[in-house]
């Protein structure tokens, strides 16, 4: 195993050596990175072109100049004989520190939407397999192919449209019209009935219970006012928080277990507790507050779930460890939603933003800064993720299809096994394989950045780095982001390798 | 009663976790209340720019940005500023300056008694001294090979001007206040010489010594010179290092000497990709005081993205990339358009190189097939809408001069295509003309195609000589004609030598006209107003009568703002939307 990682890392090394030549030969010849400065008419237009010549060694042929570079990156790596240098652009600008910056602004990008891809992309492809060839399935497929050939800036565009500036403007007099809530009602019906499937008159009632209950809901927050003045309030953490342990009860040990039922009971009776407790300490948190309650809700879960253990324990912590953390969710989205009011008199009656990550010098604490970030990763959020989870959607789909026709499923339920454990327990975790893979080759992708949405939503991370360093022929931006991506790429392909011969006891590495 | 020890481990880990985290919380909350006195948006302007802003000086080959420009603009003295028609207009909220004598030119700079920095110093003529060592390259000794390594001798300052006129040791009075410059010839753009750009206070405490070190190595240190280079002088060569390379950034420095401002605003925040903020500098006084509180740039590239911040309250003001749909996008969005035109403008220049052009009738009748109307009207209408075709080499539309030249530099031929006129001149030849442009640039494709057409009903076969790498093509001279475009300064006259001088560098036509050159080197030297205007206007006309090319229109330029912000006028020039800023109110 040591040998197989070994070789792994010296041939990877020598791969990215290799790359990098390549890259840099192809980019530094891939057009004139004098032509700025030769088509101007600045009066002093050859000291121009010469300091630049100057400063990015551009007399120097290509090849030669990738030695330069190399040396550079090298120092970075043994710190010897100089220090640590990724070059500078154009701007005299270091690229040690501007690939941080741009990092930054990628991971908040794409992290969020990454994970909601995958795992709304990895549910919705399993309920579309079990009610395969159903018109849920068929509407599901039909949707995530739309969403998937949907190019990126005009799904942006629809959403700052319809979302950003439609919300916006329906805050200023917030009243639900009647048409529109019928039409909320029936589309809502609609898509429930389908989910649930079954009989003409099961899905009927579906239909009409959904939909009744989404007019009525809505109806009720337009004639008090919440969406101008939204909350939540006691009533409705410990009604999420009953909703979160049935569905975490249900899915994960059937809901004639007991014992599973009092690990989730003890955690949302504690979660509505602390809701009523801690708001004094919520006041005055900061994001270290809020990252050690995280911790200690974890454990909470775990320890009750420890406890109560009985035989089945490592399950019991599970769903201690779930309702813990999803019902403190809610409780700190109670907390969010009371601060929305002075946010949107902040920000001037226009909470929803179209571009950038923050807005410039708002200030507030730690509640108003979340919501401010929340209002701006939103949109760019939905639209990566709208169109990175279709791919999820049908690889999940695929995957649980294929296992379900396995003979070990048939066996399982020729044994008399409950569905739910079949589904959660035997099938599920296979077909998790595959979509491992896809993981680990995705975050060098997400990496590199949404060169689109990030323009459009005005957010400049890495794509943005390449493709200004591209279009202007410097090199060392792009080589920067180079760097970045391969570096990524080459270890979570290793780490694939690796998680494989850790999941599949057929696969050795040798 | 007896408990285990297997029972009484976790409850002792619960009991001490929880200790733990109380310890933690407590060490992590904030001191005071909720603080929602977030700020209100009344009194911040926030605008929208294209670009980062990349270094907080602006005047050196890689920080010679716009949006570095508006920064410089915005946070350093400036003597003068330029009016929407280009015109200098002294500012005397700093100083004053005036010529004290034509022959040799001397030029005197004062600044008023209660001028200070916005960290309270007060300036003084050592600021002023700084500002000439960095401008003039006085010191200069350096030899340089064609990749613009120095051989020999010591480059200080390095700026993107370089140094357009040379001048002796300025005289300081004895107040410290006002300095003099003798210039060793007459040069034509000295009211456009601003004296000061950094505190020497600052520069001298980042290169190691006092003020008065600084002051005195400008002073004693001897003119370069590049045939007997002397040693270095370190002072002025740590000076040059910071104000060459030291203010490049890429987030808010953590030295805030290096914000300390001479301008009406200050920078005091700088999230790097999204945003810089501006204050009010205090310690400024005059008319150019701005009246809000606050000023926010964001960095939005992308032009519909601008639209929808503009139309959806999250900016004041934008200035996108001009484009027709923008246009479209902003009128639909009831947004205020400010349109109008920049001060780059597009031209088709024939080749005296060329065999076919040697004969001027060929020229004439080329000229007179171009269809520049209609260009205008496919390119800059839509965004532009009140645009005119531009008639003038030398001068842009509302610079003083452009409709007296206009009406007589004979651009009236070429008003409106005249075939017949083009066919007679031609006298049935058909020549073949081949014209050089970026074919990456729409709006050159389309003038490209435009010219071929009508051409084509002259007999007068274009061809296609198009190229994305037009730019190293255009020096070859492998061409008939070619069209591309050039930044008028609009003000300054540094330009007309380049593209008129027989034999000049800048000059890819190889236009060869004994007047108009030796007019045109003329003009560097002419001090009085009245005399350079009628240079200027005799070389337009000489250009005219040459058939040295035509200008086809001014890029449009594109401002919008919402109904908040008032006083916002537009302004062709580099500093662009932020031009007026004191005149602005929300």
């Amino acid at each position: 195993m040591v040998s197989f990682i070994l070789r792994r890392i010296l041939v990877s090394i020598l791969v990215l050596v290799a790359a990098s030549f390549i890259m840099y030969v192809l980019v530094a010849n891939s057009d004139n990175p004098l032509r700025d400065l030769q088509t101007g008419n600045s009066p002093n237009k050859q000291a121009l072109i010469e300091a630049r010549i100057q400063q990015q060694h551009l007399d120097v042929n290509p090849v030669l100049r990738w030695g330069i570079w190399l040396g550079g990156v090298a120092r970075c790596v043994v710190p010897i004989g100089g220090s640590c240098s990724l070059g500078v652009n154009f701007q005299n600008q270091p690229i040690t520190a501007l690939l941080p910056a741009a990092m930054g602004s990628t991971l908040q990008l794409v992290t969020l939407s990454f994970l909601l891809a995958i795992v709304l992309g990895i549910a919705l492809g399993i309920i579309t397999a079990l009610r395969v060839y159903s018109g849920f399935d068929y509407t599901i497929t039909l949707f995530s192919f739309f969403l998937f050939s949907l190019p990126s800036f005009l799904m942006a565009v629809l959403l700052k449209t319809f979302v950003a500036l439609g919300y916006n403007n329906f805050l200023q007099d917030p009243k639900i019209p009647l048409s529109t809530l019928l039409i909320a009602g029936v589309v809502i019906g609609a898509i429930i009935q389908l989910v649930v499937g079954g009989t003409i008159r099961r899905r009927l009632l579906a239909f009409v219970i959904s939909g009744g209950a989404t007019v009525v809901v809505l109806a009720a927050l337009s004639a008090t006012d919440w969406f101008a003045r939204p909350a939540l309030g006691p009533f409705a953490v410990i009604l999420f928080s009953l909703g979160i342990a049935f569905a975490v009860v249900a899915l994960l040990a059937g809901l004639n277990n007991r014992r599973a039922w009092i690990t989730a009971g003890i955690n949302v009776v504690l979660a509505v507790i602390a809701y009523f407790t801690l708001q004094g300490l919520f006041n005055i948190s900061t994001l270290g507050t809020i990252l050690t309650l995280a911790v200690a809700t974890l454990a909470v879960g775990l320890i009750s779930g420890f406890l109560v253990g009985g035989y089945d324990r490592g399950l019991m912590m599970r769903i201690g460890a779930l309702t813990a953390v999803l019902s403190a969710a809610v409780v700190l989205l109670d907390r969010f939603v009371a601060s929305w009011g002075n946010y949107v008199d902040a920000v001037g009656g226009r909470p929803l933003a179209t571009v950038g990550s923050q807005t410039p010098g708002l200030g507030g604490d730690f509640w108003i800064s979340g919501i401010d970030t929340y209002t701006h990763l939103l949109l760019p959020t939905i639209s990566l993720l709208l169109i990175s989870f279709a791919g999820y959607t049908r690889y999940a789909r695929s995957g649980m299809l294929e296992v379900l026709d396995q003979d070990y499923v048939r066996t399982a339920r020729a044994k008399g096994l409950p569905e739910r454990t079949v589904i959660v327990r035997h099938a599920f975790r296979n077909m998790l394989i595959p979509i491992a893979t896809l993981v680990a080759t995705d975050v060098g992708a997400l990496l590199g950045g949404a060169v689109i949405t990030e323009s459009v939503f005005a957010i400049s991370g890495m794509g943005n780095l390449f493709i200004t360093g591209l279009t202007a022929t410097d090199v060392n931006p792009v080589m920067g982001y180079f760097l970045v991506i391969a570096i990524t790429a080459i270890a979570f392909n290793f780490l694939a390798d690796l998680a494989y011969a850790a999941l599949d006891p057929r696969v050795r590495a040798r | 009663m007896k408990i285990t020890g297997k029972r009484l481990r976790p409850l002792v880990g619960a009991i001490a976790l929880v200790g733990a985290a109380t310890v933690v919380l407590s060490g992590c909350t904030t001191s005071g209340a909720t603080d929602n006195e977030t700020s209100k948006t009344g009194g911040n302007v926030t605008i929208a720019q294209v670009n980062e802003v990349s270094s907080f000086n602006y005047n050196t080959p890689q920080g010679n940005l716009d949006t570095n420009g508006m920064v410089n603009y915005l946070t350093q003295p400036q003597f003068f500023t330029l009016d929407d028609q280009y015109k200098i207009v002294h500012n005397s909220d700093l100083g004053s300056y005036k010529k004290l004598s034509d022959n040799p030119l001397k030029v005197e700079y004062t600044l008023n008694d209660d001028d200070k920095w916005s960290d309270g110093t007060a300036m003084t003529a050592d600021d002023l001294l700084l500002g000439w060592a960095q401008a003039s390259g006085y010191y200069d000794s350096a030899t340089l090979n064609d990749a613009g390594e120095v051989t020999k001798g010591t480059q200080y300052f390095s700026t993107a001007a370089g140094a357009p006129f040379s001048t002796n040791l300025p005289t300081v009075s004895n107040d410290n206040h006002t300095i003099t410059y003798t210039y060793d010839e007459p040069y034509v753009d000295w009211e456009l010489v601003n004296p000061i750009q950094f505190p020497a206070h600052i520069v001298a405490k980042k290169a190691g010594v006092s003020t008065e070190d600084l002051t005195k190595a400008i002073l004693d240190t001897p003119k370069g010179d590049t045939a007997k280079p002397a040693s270095p002088n370190k002072t002025i060569l740590a000076a040059a290092k910071l104000i060459n390379t030291g203010y490049d950034a890429t987030s808010l420095p953590s030295d805030k000497d290096l914000l300390v401002s001479g301008g009406p605003l200050q920078v005091s925040a700088w999230t790097p990709k999204q945003s810089m903020t501006f204050v009010p500098n205090k310690e400024y006084k005059g008319d150019h005081t701005v009246k809000f509180s606050k000023l926010v740039m964001r960095f939005i590239g992308d032009a519909n993205a601008q639209v929808t911040a503009l139309q959806n309250g999250e900016v004041d003001a934008i200035q996108p990339q001009p484009s027709a749909d923008t246009v479209k996008a902003l009128k639909a969005a009831n947004s205020t358009v400010i349109d109008g035109s920049q001060v780059a403008y597009d031209h088709l220049d024939l080749n005296f190189g060329s065999s076919v052009f040697k004969d001027e009738n060929v020229r004439k009748a080329f000229l007179l097939t171009i269809p520049r109307e209609d260009i205008l009207k496919s390119i800059v209408t839509p965004i532009n809408s009140s645009a005119k075709v531009l008639d003038s080499q030398v001068f842009l539309p509302g610079q003083e001069g452009y409709e007296e030249s206009v009406s007589k530099n004979g651009s009236s031929d070429y008003d409106k295509v005249d075939i017949a006129q083009a066919k007679k001149l031609l006298n049935g030849a058909t020549p073949t003309v081949k014209i050089l442009y970026n074919t990456l640039n729409p709006n050159r494709v389309d003038s490209f195609q435009a010219i071929q057409a009508s051409a084509a009903k002259a007999g007068i076969k274009v061809t296609d000589g198009g190229s994305p790498k037009w730019s190293e093509l255009l020096a070859g001279g492998d061409y008939d004609a070619s069209i591309f475009g050039w930044v008028n300064p609009g003000a300054g006259n540094a330009a007309l030598p380049q593209l008129f001088e027989t034999n000049n560098s800048g000059n890819y036509n190889k236009y060869n006209d004994k007047t108009v050159s030796d007019l045109a080197v003329k003009t560097q030297t002419t001090l009085d107003a009245d005399q350079l205007l009628t240079e200027k206007e005799q070389i337009d006309a000489g250009t005219f009568a040459d058939a040295y090319g035509l200008p086809l229109f001014q890029t449009p330029g594109l401002f919008a703002t919402n109904s908040n912000l008032k006083g916002v006028k537009f302004f062709g020039g580099q500093t662009g939307i932020v031009w007026n800023i004191w005149d602005w109110t929300k």
